[in-house]
């Protein structure tokens, strides 16, 4: 029972409390690149979902038996994470490709970006090195279960922020906008409301 | 009709016309996260630059030597080896290492590099790409720099740097929502709001944007 909830203030913690886009700025290209549409958005939240959590599981591997035992970690680890999460995306493609090409299509350009999203590196990196909200990392003994967890709920956090900001743009496209405020600044001024409320949940739990 | 390209106008076009962040939108999460100090922007701009410049010179000395179908893996190796340069570097101040955290080593999926290198030094004249990489690099620095400084000077009431308080405003009764998170997006937002009004403005025959 208690690991059962270490293990939900862990995924609560990453997915809502320290969200990665309104709280950490963390993968905001894709944030306004692709949140102009429902469907789109769709898309690129299951993929991430999919990629990130591989992308940490293999990266965990390869710090905890190959670069932190070889003790070459600290040179190695950006270009050995980037390497692990492009060839990751290089996979999951011809995977997909393989066997099932209409969700191939769907996806089509989202999977070959996911190498560049911050969010996937991020993920990776902290689930070995310390991040910057320490208080998450308290609870962080960096095991393959939490890493794992972790993972996960970054990715949840990522993808429901970025269906509901497609949504709600697609709103403001039909709003009555200012002429020099429409595209940009104004999805940036709803970014702004959107990452006030959820500065709502600091401190829940004592997270 | 391809306009003479010269040093000085591949250098200045990173401020205005091609901005990374005003105009390509690329490179956003950094300068969002960071320009709460003016003090973490200059070192985030600098490390920006340099691994801009560097990989750019190093993706144009290579460029025909790299086959079409992996270009991308070579590109994020070489940007990589030049973040684990900043990022080793950087250890030796710590007080700003840990501020900038997870960020640098963000810098080699941070998309102005990758962008550069993909768009531009894969297909430029070593001297040109080296310039774009400093205009480049120096307009992502600009942006950075107003947004600390609007953020910080209104949002704490001072500027902090190594230390020493730079300029005060004499009070700390200021709102604190721009030094907190929807303070980022605000600010980005009138800054960008500003630019189109500029435009719309220079150009009143050409509707929208």
């Amino acid at each position: 029972m208690h690991e059962a909830w270490r293990f939900f203030l862990l995924f609560f913690g990453a997915a809502i409390v320290a969200n990665i886009l309104l709280i950490r700025f963390i993968a905001l290209c894709p944030f306004f690149g692709v949140s102009n549409s429902l469907e789109t958005s769709l898309g690129m939240s299951i993929s991430v979902i999919f990629v990130m959590v591989m992308a940490t599981s293999v990266s965990w591997l390869a710090w905890n038996y190959v670069l932190d035992p070889l003790e070459v970690g600290q040179f190695l680890y950006i270009p050995t994470f980037i390497l692990v999460i492009a060839s990751l995306v290089q996979f999951v493609e011809m995977v997909i490709k393989k066997t099932s090409p209409p969700l191939y299509r769907a996806m089509g350009i989202y999977l070959p970006l996911i190498t560049t999203n911050c969010a996937v590196l991020a993920a990776a990196t902290e689930s070995v090195k310390p991040g910057f909200f320490t208080k998450l990392n308290i609870a962080y003994s960096y095991g393959f279960v939490e890493a794992v967890i972790y993972t996960l709920g970054v990715a949840v956090g990522f993808s429901v922020v970025l269906v509901i900001f497609a949504a709600m743009r697609e709103r403001i496209d039909l709003a009555p906008v200012p002429k020099f405020f429409r595209g940009v600044p104004i999805a940036f001024i709803a970014a702004a409301l959107f990452s006030l409320a959820f500065m709502g949940f600091a401190g829940m739990f004592g997270l | 009709m391809e306009k003479e390209r010269t040093l000085w106008g591949e250098f200045i076009k990173g401020f205005i016309t091609t901005n990374p962040l005003l105009v390509l939108m690329v490179g956003l999460c950094s300068s969002l996260a960071i320009s709460t100090r003016v003090e973490s922007c200059i070192f985030m701009g600098m490390a920006v630059i340099f691994v801009l410049t560097c990989s750019n010179i190093i993706i144009s000395l290579i460029r025909n030597l790299i086959p079409d179908q992996i270009r991308i893996p070579i590109f994020i190796v070489v940007i990589a080896s030049f973040v684990t340069i900043v990022d080793l570097t950087l250890k030796t101040i710590p007080a700003v290492y840990e501020r900038l955290g997870v960020w640098i080593p963000l810098i080699v999926v941070n998309c102005i590099i990758l962008a550069r290198a993909e768009g531009y030094a894969s297909s430029a004249k070593v001297s040109h790409a080296m310039m774009d990489g400093l205009g480049i690099g120096l307009g992502y620095t600009c942006v950075l720099l107003i947004m600390s400084v609007v953020r910080e000077l209104f949002g704490t009431g001072k500027i902090v740097m190594f230390e020493h308080t730079i300029i005060s405003l004499g009070t700390n009764k200021m709102p604190a929502i721009l030094i907190l998170f929807p303070g980022a997006f605000i600010t980005f937002a009138l800054l960008s709001a500003l630019l189109q009004w500029y435009q719309q403005r220079r150009k009143p025959e050409i509707e929208g944007g």
